[in-house]
């Protein structure tokens, strides 16, 4: 026993490609990208008998409209789980993902579940407008100016960060040129390749003459990363959030679409299923800090999680630190000592893009596989920071 | 000839003028085909696909409205020409290259239907020429149709038959030019050039003369030759920089090939300066390097005696420009040949040799002297055509002038003047215009097209009929009516400076609409561009200043009331707009039964520019619209519609064309967008005798608005905090953003509340005031009339 009535181990994960918003998956549902990994977790293990899982919980940001209606209810039935298997969605911005393999963790290590499946889904391209469907805010935000800090729109609040812990814009851009060239090198070698479910898009197009014609397009890789990123064209970019700023579209994460799932068992799950485990599920913290300076949520969260699991920054051998921001991931790295080496080996959302609810479940299936191929990694750390003010950190021991 | 129906157009030459021209039939709801030559074998229509997107981004926008471009579809020669049997009206507008535009013709003649037009943009080759290349069937429906740069704003299209051509045929096109696409026609004869590029590129080859002979620099020409004297503000060099300069090069270059009989055909050649330019590849605007250099924020101009630029500084001599502001023409041209000054002689020169040129050319080039002169107006922007500037200038005074400068060797041509010009007193006359080639004064056509022209462009001299009879005038504005046309439909035209609505617009107005009401079936609210710039603010800055702000409320009052009446009327109201329509004018159109606009409208409420929110029902108008569409749509959530509003108005957005101006909802899709701004008030009139004869009743007061309300505000404020956040609005204009979200969102009640049209007003004027008394505004309001820009503060 390490602390806990019980150990939580996960088991499997995958994830769907990721695609740039209003592109790969522009009509794509994200109920459909949902089914599709829950499916393909499943699969992982054959001897699963999927009537065990006792709840599947699924992170997403804007759950509303496509998303909505308690979309994992809608997703696991459309991935063709047992109808006795239940389904319930979850918000916590951007850490929805990472909430729910925590949520799902907690099931288990209260004894209250031995198979549990850990989701998220988001698709950024089938919300109007970035902050949803339908926009609205209540008055008293504007009433004084300590609530004003909700109103900030996510870019200036990148703008804060890097006024009040001095990034510079070539430092921004620098991380973010970094960030494109670390997941470029990984798609050419391969690394994405065992996470990543292909998704087959089907098509509905009008075709001849009142015909639809269907087209299918098999989609393996990751849109986001640019070969052709360079810090002169990085430089050209504008500050898009403030005329004097730093932040721009290059060095800020990607809007995107995708979906990702985590299989967890208890150990009596693990014999019946005849599973390997992958890691241990080790510690969860959340934590609060000033909505207009959100993107430091992490040096808040970072510090609890370490101290919950009884371990250090320098034990992390592998951390997926969500690059909403260079700013503010700068920001984390420089306060926290954290080593650029082993923060995000792969590239992070600047590259590969943030399909907000989503990303906690992906970077989750992106950190089993790493401990899969290098058994040098012993801990592992996913964290982010979140709109409104917050930040949140798991932390994970290879088993 | 019955009417012709052109369902489909095809552009040959996706270059700037071919470009353009589809776009501006798209404009006008016409589908094209704009082929050009194949690219390279992947993507063939690569080229013709690069000329549309840079439809987008050309200033003065070609497009009405960007998404007009899907009325364009891309073609080329290699694959696509079986489709030119698709089209009734075939326009070439390639290089000026006699044997490209002949090969082409032979390769796409076996394409085009026998019932389709086809016509040369060509601005100057021999359209018979052209023809030879035609086969014998295609010749009656051929004829040259030469646009002017940039065809959606420049009025001019010169129609040029040949002996072939079947002139029923060009009676159907001049119809269909000027309805359809609002163009104005002239018949020009297949002469090099034709009239318009005849006549002005020789006033550049004059100008060009004279600046080197006196010793002028081209930033001081450019001052003498621009609005002094009635010519564009880009005056002479300037507009060659606009245009390109190797496109000058070449309009000489043809001029010196075809024009070998002209007696100033010596002239016809490049300056030295103009071959080093083009020679260096210094083409103007399009290479940013020409006559004039932008370096960072100066102007400089080229000095062609030293081979460099210097500060552009271009100053007219004091006692030059107090000549030039000389009312009476006569003592103004007597004054500039009296005046020994530089400036006054050149300008004299130009003005001179100019009138030398038209005068010796009447009889070859063109039917009229109306016809030069319309020309010039339409084709070039002059105020006045040459033979009006001269006849305004005492005809014969300056005939005597100018032969006396012919004998003395002073002019830069010999030619004899021709008898009639000593014979004559003008050219211009009650009867019609002087034609040299037949010697006789010449009506206007009596195309039945242009009874919808009820006040077309005249010329100095030219009799008018106008049948008008006035009603009642005030100091504000006349009421009348055209009793040939209807009787019952009284028109109402403001009389104010820039047609701005102040107080005695607004009493006339109701006086107007009480006498309508009386005695009328319905009103027209037209005039002469622009429709109106707004209220008139020296009236509230004066008030400001007193600090009377009772008293602007009580005017906010009368100003919310008029348009109430102007929309509660029992008579419809027809609003003819063209030009500016902004503020005041746009609130006034947006209450009006219905509005005819012309395509050039361009509209908005930017009342946020100095400082102030719509609140003669503008804000208003705009949350009733939402309550409307919102009732249509699933949810019922007005805040989308008050969304987009909010933009359009907090950052005052101007409509670029009527079209723009229905989709931002300024205007109604039910609205009617003409093309020809004559046409207006033809259409005005029978469009409101057609409401009326409709059984017209005026809308209900709403009394149960459904609003947006505080989350609606609160939502607005998003955007505005962080705009503010990030330095790109300053405090004020926070606070006005947040004054036009208050009043479109019906005021700070419950999102969702009811309200009727007087609480959005009264919230409206409240907002309005409470600006006024801010200092920001009034500074705003201030700069506004001092300088005619906004204010930042």
């Amino acid at each position: 026993m390490t602390g806990q009535i019980r150990d939580a181990y996960l088991v499997a994960a995958t994830r769907s490609p990721v695609g740039r918003r209003n592109s790969l998956f522009r009509r794509v549902r994200p109920d459909d990208l949902l089914a599709h990994v829950l499916s393909a977790v499943v699969a992982k293990v054959p001897e699963l008998d999927p009537g065990e899982i006792g709840d599947v919980i699924v992170g997403c940001a804007m759950p509303e409209a496509e998303q909505g209606m308690n979309v994992a209810r809608i997703g696991l039935l459309l991935a063709g789980l047992p109808e006795r298997v239940p389904g319930i969605t979850i918000n916590r911005f951007c850490a929805s993902g990472l909430q729910a393999v925590a949520d799902a963790a907690a099931r288990i290590r209260l004894g209250e579940a031995d198979v549990m499946i850990a989701a998220g889904t988001e698709s950024m391209s089938a919300m109007p407008q970035i902050m949803g469907n339908k926009v609205s805010l209540n008055p008293a935000i504007f009433a004084s100016p300590e609530n004003l800090g909700i109103a900030f729109g996510m870019g200036l609040t990148a703008e804060k960060v890097a006024a009040q812990w001095q990034i510079g814009r070539e430092d921004q851009d620098a991380f973010a040129l970094e960030s494109h060239r670390r997941a470029v090198a990984a798609i050419d070698a391969g690394l994405f390749a065992d996470e990543i479910t292909p998704y087959r898009v089907r098509s509905h197009l009008p075709g001849e003459v009142g015909v639809v014609r269907i087209v299918e397009q098999l989609r393996a890789v990751d849109e986001g990363p640019r070969r052709d990123a360079s810090a002169e064209a990085l430089a050209k970019l504008r500050p898009v959030f403030a005329t004097r700023g730093s932040v721009t579209a290059g060095n800020s994460s990607q809007m995107s679409d995708g979906a990702a799932a985590v299989l967890l068992m208890s150990e009596a799950g693990l014999k019946r299923s005849g599973a390997t485990p992958i890691a241990r599920f080790r510690s969860y913290a959340v934590a609060g800090v000033p909505p207009q300076i959100m993107g430091i949520g992490p040096v808040e969260a970072i510090p609890r999680a370490l101290a919950a699991a009884g371990l250090g920054v320098p034990d992390i051998d592998w951390m997926e630190l969500n690059e909403a921001f260079a700013a503010q991931a700068l920001a984390v790295i420089r306060q926290l000592g954290l080593d650029p080496a082993r923060v995000n080996p792969l590239g992070g959302a600047i590259a590969l893009g943030h399909p907000l609810g989503a990303t906690g479940a992906i970077r989750t299936a992106t950190l089993l596989s790493a401990m899969r191929r290098d058994p040098a990694l012993r801990y592992g750390m996913i964290s982010m920071c979140i709109g409104t003010g917050m930040g949140a950190a798991g932390v994970f021991e290879r088993v | 000839m019955s009417r012709l129906n052109i369902r489909k157009v095809a552009v040959l030459g996706a270059g700037v003028m071919g470009a353009q021209i589809a776009a501006h039939c798209a404009n006008a709801d016409l589908p094209v085909i704009l082929f050009d030559l194949p690219g390279e074998e992947a993507h063939p229509d690569a080229g013709v696909e690069k000329a549309l997107a840079g439809l987008k981004k050309l200033d003065p926008a070609p497009l009405a409205t960007r998404d007009r471009l899907v009325a364009i579809e891309a073609a080329n020669y290699a694959h696509n020409l079986a489709r030119l049997g698709e089209c009734d009206l075939v326009i070439e507008a390639i290089a000026e290259k006699m044997e490209w535009k002949r090969d082409l013709y032979q390769k796409v003649a076996p394409f085009v239907r026998a019932d389709a037009i086809f016509a040369s943009n060509t601005s100057g080759l021999s359209i018979a020429s052209l023809a030879e290349a035609m086969p014998q069937t295609l010749r009656p429906r051929f004829c040259g149709l030469h646009f002017f740069n940039p065809p959606r704003y420049m009025p001019l299209v010169e129609l040029i038959p040949t002996d072939s051509s079947n002139p029923a045929l060009l009676d159907a096109l001049e119809t269909w030019l000027t309805t359809r696409l609002g163009k104005n026609v002239i018949r020009a004869r297949d002469t090099p050039n034709f009239v318009a590029n005849r006549v002005g590129v020789f006033s550049i080859v004059a100008v060009i003369h004279h600046t080197e002979r006196l010793g002028l620099g081209f930033d001081e020409v450019d001052a003498l030759t621009g609005p002094l004297i009635g010519r564009p503000k880009s005056a002479t060099y300037r507009t060659a920089d606009v245009v390109g300069l190797d496109t000058l090069a070449h309009v000489l270059d043809t001029m010196q090939a075809t024009l070998e009989g002209d007696p100033w055909h010596r002239f016809f050649v490049q300056p030295t300066w103009l071959q080093s330019l083009v020679g260096q590849g210094a083409l103007g605007q399009k290479t940013r390097l020409g006559i004039y250099r932008k370096d960072g924020k100066q102007i400089t101009v080229l000095d062609p005696a030293r081979q460099r630029y210097r500060p552009s500084a271009g100053e007219v001599a004091p006692e030059v420009g107090a000549i030039l502001k000389v009312r009476d023409p006569v003592e103004r041209f007597r004054q500039l040949r009296a005046c020994p000054h530089p400036q006054a002689r050149f300008l004299w020169a130009i003005f001179r040799d100019l009138f030398h040129y038209c005068a010796v050319h009447l009889a070859g080039v063109a039917d009229n002297a109306r016809d030069v002169d319309l020309a010039m107006r339409w084709g070039f922007g002059w105020s006045q055509g040459p033979f009006e500037i001269w006849q305004a200038a005492g005809w014969r005074e300056i005939a005597q002038a100018l032969q006396s400068d012919i004998a003395s060797g002073a002019t830069m041509s010999d030619a004899a003047l021709p008898e009639w010009v000593l014979a004559r007193e003008g050219v211009h006359e009650a009867a019609g215009a002087y034609s040299a080639s037949s010697g006789t004064l010449v009506a206007r056509t009596g195309l039945p097209v242009y009874r919808r022209q009820l006040y077309p462009d005249r010329v100095l001299g030219e009799a008018m009929a106008d049948p008008a009879e006035t009603l009642w005038e005030s100091e504000g504005l006349r009421l009348w009516v055209r009793p040939d046309q209807d009787l019952g439909i009284g028109i109402v035209s403001f009389t104010s400076k820039m047609h701005a609505i102040g107080d005695e617009v607004m009493a006339g107005l109701q006086e107007a609409l009480d006498r309508a009401e009386r005695d009328l079936d319905g009103l027209v609210i037209w005039h002469e561009a622009p429709f109106a710039v707004g209220a008139n603010l020296a009236q509230v800055a004066e008030a400001c200043r007193a600090g009377q702000f009772d008293l602007l409320e009580r005017m906010v009052d009368r100003f919310q009331q008029t348009a109430m009446r102007l929309r509660q009327a029992q008579v419809p109201v027809v609003v003819a707009m063209q030009g500016m329509t902004l503020g005041g004018g746009c609130e006034f159109a947006m209450h009006a039964a219905h509005r005819v606009m012309a395509l050039e409208s361009y509209v908005g409420l930017v009342e946020a520019g100095v400082g102030l929110i719509p609140a003669g029902g503008g804000s208003k108008a705009f949350a009733l619209q939402a309550h409307r569409l919102a009732q249509r749509a699933a949810g019922g959530d007005v805040f989308p519609y008050i969304q987009t509003a909010f933009q359009t108005i907090a950052m005052a957005t101007v409509a670029k064309s009527a079209l723009e101006a229905q989709r931002l909802g300024f205007a109604q899709s039910s609205d009617d967008v003409l093309f020809n701004p004559h046409e207006l008030l033809y259409v005005g009139l029978r469009r409101a005798r057609a409401i009326a004869e409709a059984g017209y009743r005026p809308p209900l007061i709403e009394q149960a608005i459904t609003v947006a309300g505080r989350d609606g505000i609160a939502t607005c404020e998003l955007m505005l905090v962080n705009m503010a956040e990030g330095g790109f609005i300053s405090a004020h204009d926070y606070r006005v953003a947040k004054a036009v979200a208050t009043a479109l969102c019906g005021g700070e009640v419950d999102t969702g509340s009811r309200v009727g049209e007087q609480w959005i007003l009264d919230v409206e004027r409240a907002l309005f005031v409470e600006l006024l008394k801010t200092r920001e505004t009034q500074q705003r309001i201030g700069h506004m009339l001092e300088t005619g820009k906004p204010l930042r503060n």
